[in-house]
C-alpha cells in the first residue's frame, strides 16, 4: 500500500516536468473565478494568444466563494518547494489578499516591469490596494464601492432627496413607512451576518463616526469612544426600527433580492447590484437611485469601501515575461472595455465616461464620482486576521449581545494578541 | 386491558418513528421538487416532480467527481487500515507481544483522540511530503483513526478464537500466517466485513481532515463539495438537497443491505466486555 | 526464554511492526506533537516560527473568546447528552414491547447515525430555513432559528440529538434483548410493578451499556465539528462557536499554527479527562462488584 503511494508521489513530482525547451510554445495558466453570463475571459485570452505566438494560455476556474479561492492558494503557495512551483502563473486576487500574498513571498515585484504611472488611470482605491511595501505586487483588474441604493420613485412621491446623513435616512424611513403602510415595507437593509460583508459594513460606519480600524501607527481601533459609537450605530438600526431584525443574518444577496423585490426603502450594496435591478423585466427596474453612503451628523456622504479583484503573478512561475504580458493584457484599458461591456465594473476611471459603454450602463459616470471618494480596506498583510477576528465582536452588537463598548475592548484585546510580532 | 394498552404503545412507537424520518424525507421530497416551488410552502406536495436538480447536480456541479474520490478514499482507507490492522490484530490476540498491555492501552486510547488535536501536526506532514490535495493525504490521514478501530474490534474477535484451533493448525505445520489465513479469517470473516464496512462508512462521511488538506475538485470529497456547495445568486436548496441524496446513498446502501453485520460490529464494543 | 518464546516474540513483533510504525507517524506522533506546536508561534505565511512558552495559554485564560466556546461546548455537551440518553433509553424500551416494524425501526435510527455529519446539517439547515422551512410551517411561526441569539444553541442541540439518538437506542436495545424473560417472570413473581421491575431489575442490567454510551458520547459530543461548522459556523455572534469550531478557524483562516493547537490541546485534555474519570469509575464498580 506505501509502496503504491510512494509511486503515486514519484509520479505526481515526475509529472510536473523538467525546464522548457526554448523552442516549445510556453503556457501560461491562469487561475480565476468564473464570471456570470457570458464569460468574456476566453474571448481575451484568445485576443492574447494572437498577439503573442507561441504563448498559450490555459484557464483554470477558481471555487466561487472567496474563502474558497484563498483556501486554495494558501494550500498550494504556502510551503510549497519553489523549484515546484504552484502549478499556475498568473492568478485572480481579491482586493484584500495582495499584501498578505505579496509578504509571505508568493507574488512577483510587478514594479520594475511597469511603465512610469501605469497605475495612474486606475481609482486611487484599486491603485493603493495593489501596492504594498512601496512596490506593485499585482493590477487592478475589477472594481466594486459600497454605495447607497434607494427607491427613487418612493422617495419622490414624498418629496424627499436621498439622504446626506442617517438622521435624514432615518426621517425619510418613518415619513415613507408611516404614509405607504405597507407592513412588508422595510426601512434600510444592509448585511450584518457574521461574514467578511459585515466587516465592510463596520469599516464604513467607523469612517462616518470619522475614525478607523488602523490608526496611522497600526493600533486597533485607536478611537475607542468613536469606534464604539459606530458599532452602537449599526445595532442602533434595528432597536430604533430603522433595519428589520434580519439583516444580523443578512447578506449582500438577501437584501438586494429583498430591496430588488420591492420591499425595502434603502440598500447598502456594491456596484454590481444595479445591473440586476436594471435588467429587463427586473420589479424595481426605473425605481432605484444610488447615493453615497449618508454620513454622521453635517459632515455630510461618507465614503463606501471597496472590493473588486486584482491580477498577481507568481513568484515561481518559470514564464515571468509571458506571465507579466498576461497580467498586464487584460488590466489594460482594452481588455476592460470588454469586460465592462459584460456585467463587471472597470477600474480604469476613463471606462466610465466611454460612450459606447455609458450607453448601455447609463449609471457609469454616477459611478465614477461615488468611486472616486471610496476607500480601500485596511491594505494590511494581517487583514485576513484583523476581519476574522473582528467578525465575532461586530456580529454580538448587532444581535444585541455584546455593548460596543465590551466588543470593542475585546476586539482590541483578541488582536493586540494575534498581531503581536507579525509587523 | 394490557392489549389495548399495547397498542396503544405501538401507535405511539410508530407515530414517534414516523415524526423521527421525516427530515431525511423532506430533504428527498426537496430535491424531487421543481425550483419554483420549493420557497412556496405550504403546499407541502409539490404539483409536479422534477429530476433537474440531479441533472444540475451530475452535469454543472463538482459532485460527480467529488462521489469517484470518496469512493477511492473509502475503499483505499478500508484496505490499508485493514492490511496492517488485521495481522496486528492477529498477533495481539494469539501471540505473547512485547508491551501488549501498554500498546492495547494506546490503541484504545487514541480512537479517543479529537481530530482537531491532530489536525495540525498532520496538515505540517502533508505539506512536507507536499501530498496536500491528493488522495493520499486523505488514506493516511483517515487510517490515523481507522486503524486503531479496526486493531481494536479485531482483536476482540480474534480472541473468542478456542485457541485449541491455532495450536491444532499449528501441529499440522501451519506457519503462522497460513494459521491467519486459514484460521482466523475465515472464522472472523462476518466480523471483518462489518469492521471494513464501519470504516468505509467513517471514511465517506469524514469532513474535517477532508476539507483541510483538499483544495480543488481532484480530491474534494463528497462532505466538503455538499459543505461547498454553491449558489451564484442565491442558495440552490434543491440542487442541495439532491446532492445530500445522493451523499446518504452507499450509508443507506451499507445500512439497509448489510444491517445484521453491521449492527454485530457496532455492538461489539459494548457487548463483548 | 527458550528458543521458542524467542520466535514467537519475532514473529509476533513481525506482524506488529508495520501498524506500530504507522500509528506511531500517524496518531501518536500528531498527539505529542502539538503539545510543541501549542508552545511555538508559528505563522507560516508570515514565516513565523519561534518559541512563546505558554503566551497561548496564559492568553486563552483570560480571553473572552475562549470562555464562550468553552461554556458553549459544555452546554451542547451536557444538553446534547442528556436527551440523547432520555430519549435513546426511551426508545430502546419501547421497541422491545413493539409489535409491528421492529425491523423497519432499526434500519431507520441506523441510517440516521451512518449519514455524514455535513448531510444532516444542510437537512436541518433546511428544515430551519426562516421562509420555507418545515419547522416553521408546522409550527405556524415564523422565527429564525439559526439567527436568533436564543434559539440557534437549541436547534443546533436538536440536529444533534436526531443525529446521535440512535446509537443510544440501538446499544441498550441490543442489551434489553439479552435479558432472559425469566428475570422479568421472577419479579413479576415477587409482586414488582412496572416502575419497580424498571428501577430494580432493568436499570441495573442496563447500567453497564448506559455507562458506555454516556463515554463515547460525550467524548463525541466535546469532539463534535462537522454540524456546528455548516449549521451555524459558530454563529450567531458566536453563541454556537465551540472550541473545535474556534480552533479550527485559528488554525486554517489565518494559518496561526501555535495558536489554534493550543485550543485544540484542551480539547485534547478535556476528552482525556472524561475518559479517564469513565475509567475509575469502572474501576470502583468493578471493585465493588
Amino acid at each position: 500500500m506505501r509502496a503504491i503511494l510512494l509511486a503515486a508521489a514519484v509520479v505526481l513530482l515526475a509529472g510536473c516536468g523538467g525546464p522548457p525547451r526554448a523552442d516549445a510554445p510556453v503556457t501560461v495558466v491562469f487561475k480565476h473565478a468564473r464570471m456570470f453570463g457570458d464569460d468574456p475571459v476566453p474571448r481575451l485570452v484568445a485576443a492574447f494568444e494572437r498577439r503573442h505566438p507561441g504563448v498559450r494560455v490555459k484557464t483554470e476556474a477558481l471555487g466561487s466563494s472567496s474563502d474558497e479561492q484563498h483556501q486554495f492558494f494558501v494550500i498550494n503557495l504556502e510551503g510549497s518547494a519553489a523549484a515546484r512551483g504552484p502549478g499556475f502563473d498568473v492568478m485572480m486576487l481579491d482586493v484584500i489578499w495582495v499584501p498578505e500574498f505579496a509578504r509571505a513571498g508568493w507574488l512577483l515585484d510587478l514594479t520594475p516591469s511597469l511603465a512610469p504611472g501605469e497605475l495612474d488611470a486606475h481609482f486611487p482605491a484599486a491603485a493603493e490596494a495593489a501596492r504594498w511595501n512601496g512596490r506593485v505586487w499585482a493590477l487592478p483588474w475589477n472594481f466594486n464601492v459600497g454605495v447607497l441604493y434607494y427607491r427613487a420613485d418612493l422617495l419622490a412621491r414624498h418629496g424627499l432627496g436621498p439622504p446626506r446623513s442617517d438622521a435624514e435616512l432615518a426621517r425619510a424611513v418613518q415619513r415613507i413607512r408611516a404614509a405607504e403602510r405597507d407592513p412588508k415595507l422595510e426601512g434600510f437593509v444592509w448585511q450584518g451576518k457574521q461574514y467578511e460583508g459585515l466587516t465592510c459594513n463596520a469599516l464604513e460606519a467607523l469612517w462616518a463616526s470619522g475614525t478607523a480600524l488602523l490608526g496611522p501607527d497600526g493600533e486597533v481601533l485607536p478611537d475607542t469612544t468613536r469606534a464604539a459609537h459606530a458599532l452602537a450605530r449599526l445595532r442602533g438600526w434595528i432597536t430604533d426600527g430603522i433595519s428589520p431584525p434580519w439583516v444580523s443574518a443578512a447578506d449582500e444577496e438577501l437584501t438586494r433580492r429583498a430591496f430588488g423585490d420591492g420591499r425595502a426603502i434603502f440598500l447598502r450594496n456594491w456596484f454590481y447590484a444595479m445591473d440586476l435591478f436594471d435588467a429587463p423585466g427586473a420589479p424595481g427596474r426605473g425605481k432605484v437611485g444610488i447615493a453615497a453612503l449618508p454620513g454622521r451628523g453635517a459632515a455630510g456622504p461618507s465614503p463606501g469601501s471597496t472590493g473588486g479583484s486584482l491580477l498577481g503573478v507568481s513568484r515561481t512561475t518559470r514564464h515571468p515575461a509571458a506571465a507579466v504580458a498576461l497580467a498586464r493584457f487584460l488590466a489594460s484599458e482594452e481588455a476592460q472595455r470588454v469586460l465592462a461591456g459584460g456585467s463587471v465594473l472597470p477600474t480604469r476611471m476613463a471606462l466610465y465616461h466611454d460612450p459606447a459603454l455609458v450607453a448601455k450602463r447609463p449609471h457609469m459616470p454616477r459611478f465614477h464620482d461615488l468611486a472616486l471618494a471610496a476607500r480601500p480596506r485596511p491594505v494590511t498583510p494581517a487583514y485576513l486576521m484583523l476581519s476574522t477576528s473582528l467578525q465575532p465582536e461586530l456580529s454580538a452588537v448587532v444581535v444585541g449581545v455584546k455593548t460596543p463598548e465590551r466588543a470593542v475592548a475585546d476586539a482590541r484585546r483578541q488582536l493586540a494578541y494575534a498581531l503581536q510580532g507579525l509587523r | 386491558m394490557t392489549s389495548r394498552r399495547a397498542l396503544v404503545a405501538d401507535v405511539a412507537v410508530l407515530v414517534f418513528l414516523a415524526l423521527y424520518a421525516v427530515p431525511f424525507l423532506w430533504q428527498v421530497l426537496t430535491s424531487f421538487k421543481p425550483e419554483a416551488e420549493l420557497l412556496r410552502v405550504p403546499p407541502l406536495w409539490p404539483t409536479t416532480l422534477t429530476l433537474s436538480h440531479y441533472e444540475v447536480v451530475f452535469t454543472q456541479s463538482a459532485m460527480p467527481r467529488a462521489l469517484l474520490n470518496s469512493l477511492g478514499v473509502g475503499v483505499l482507507t478500508t484496505a490499508l487500515a485493514c492490511a496492517l490492522g488485521v495481522p496486528a490484530a492477529f498477533a495481539l490476540a494469539t501471540l505473547r507481544v512485547p508491551a501488549a498491555g501498554p500498546l492495547m492501552l494506546g490503541v484504545v486510547a487514541s480512537t479517543a483522540f479529537p481530530q482537531i488535536a491532530t489536525v495540525s501536526p498532520l496538515y505540517l506532514v502533508m505539506r512536507a511530503l507536499g501530498l496536500r490535495d491528493t488522495w493520499a493525504a486523505l488514506v493516511l490521514a483517515d487510517a490515523s483513526f481507522a486503524l486503531p478501530f479496526v486493531i481494536w474490534l479485531m482483536t476482540r474477535f480474534m480472541r473468542e478464537i478456542p485457541r485449541e484451533l491455532s495450536e491444532a493448525a499449528a501441529l499440522d505445520g501451519a506457519g503462522r500466517w497460513r494459521t491467519l489465513l486459514s484460521v482466523h479469517l475465515p472464522l472472523t470473516a462476518p466480523g471483518l466485513a462489518s469492521v471494513a464496512l464501519l470504516t468505509f462508512l467513517f471514511a465517506w462521511n469524514e469532513f474535517l481532515f477532508a476539507f483541510t488538506f483538499t483544495a480543488t475538485e481532484a480530491s474534494r470529497t463528497v462532505p466538503v463539495a455538499l459543505a461547498l456547495f454553491p449558489g451564484v445568486f442565491e442558495v440552490p436548496w434543491g440542487d442541495i438537497a439532491a446532492a445530500s441524496i445522493l451523499a446518504s446513498i452507499p450509508p443507506v446502501l451499507i445500512v439497509v443491505g448489510l444491517q445484521r453485520w453491521l449492527v454485530r460490529g457496532l455492538l461489539a464494543g459494548a457487548l463483548t466486555e | 526464554m527458550t528458543a521458542r518464546e524467542r520466535a514467537e516474540r519475532r514473529a509476533a513483533i513481525g506482524f506488529v511492526a508495520p501498524a506500530v510504525v504507522t500509528l506511531a507517524a500517524l496518531t501518536a506522533g500528531p498527539a505529542l506533537w502539538v503539545f510543541w506546536l501549542s508552545l511555538r508561534q508559528r505563522v507560516p505565511v508570515f514565516g513565523i516560527d519561534h518559541f512563546a512558552g505558554i503566551a497561548h495559554y496564559a492568553f486563552l485564560a483570560t480571553d473572552p473568546r475562549f470562555w464562550s466556546a468553552f461554556r458553549v461546548t459544555a452546554v451542547f455537551t451536557v444538553a446534547s447528552v442528556a436527551l440523547e440518553l432520555l430519549l435513546g433509553l426511551g426508545l430502546a424500551l419501547a421497541l422491545r414491547g413493539q409489535r409491528v416494524g421492529r425491523r423497519a425501526a432499526l434500519a431507520l435510527l441506523l441510517l440516521a447515525w451512518a449519514l455524514p455529519g455535513v448531510v444532516t446539517a444542510r437537512l436541518f439547515e433546511w428544515l430551519y430555513h426562516p421562509a420555507a422551512g418545515l419547522v416553521n410551517v408546522a409550527l405556524g411561526v415564523a422565527l429564525n432559528w439559526l439567527g436568533d441569539p436564543a434559539l440557534a444553541l437549541p436547534a443546533l442541540v436538536l440536529a444533534d440529538v436526531w443525529r446521535t439518538m440512535p446509537f443510544v437506542a440501538l446499544f441498550c436495545y441490543a442489551r434489553l434483548l439479552t435479558i432472559p424473560a425469566a428475570v422479568y417472570e421472577a419479579a413479576a413473581v415477587d409482586g414488582a410493578g412496572r416502575a419497580a421491575t424498571f428501577r430494580f431489575v432493568t436499570l441495573p442490567l442496563l447500567a453497564p451499556v448506559l455507562l458506555v454510551t454516556l463515554l463515547f458520547r460525550t467524548l463525541d459530543a466535546l469532539r463534535a465539528f462537522d454540524l456546528m461548522f455548516v449549521l451555524t459556523g459558530g454563529g450567531p455572534a458566536g453563541l454556537t462557536e465551540t472550541l473545535t469550531v474556534y480552533a479550527y478557524r485559528s488554525l486554517f483562516q489565518t494559518l496561526r499554527l501555535g495558536f489554534g493547537s493550543a485550543i485544540g490541546v484542551i480539547v485534547f485534555v478535556l476528552v482525556m479527562a472524561v475518559a479517564a474519570a469513565y475509567l475509575s469509575v469502572l474501576r470502583r464498580r468493578e471493585a465493588a462488584a
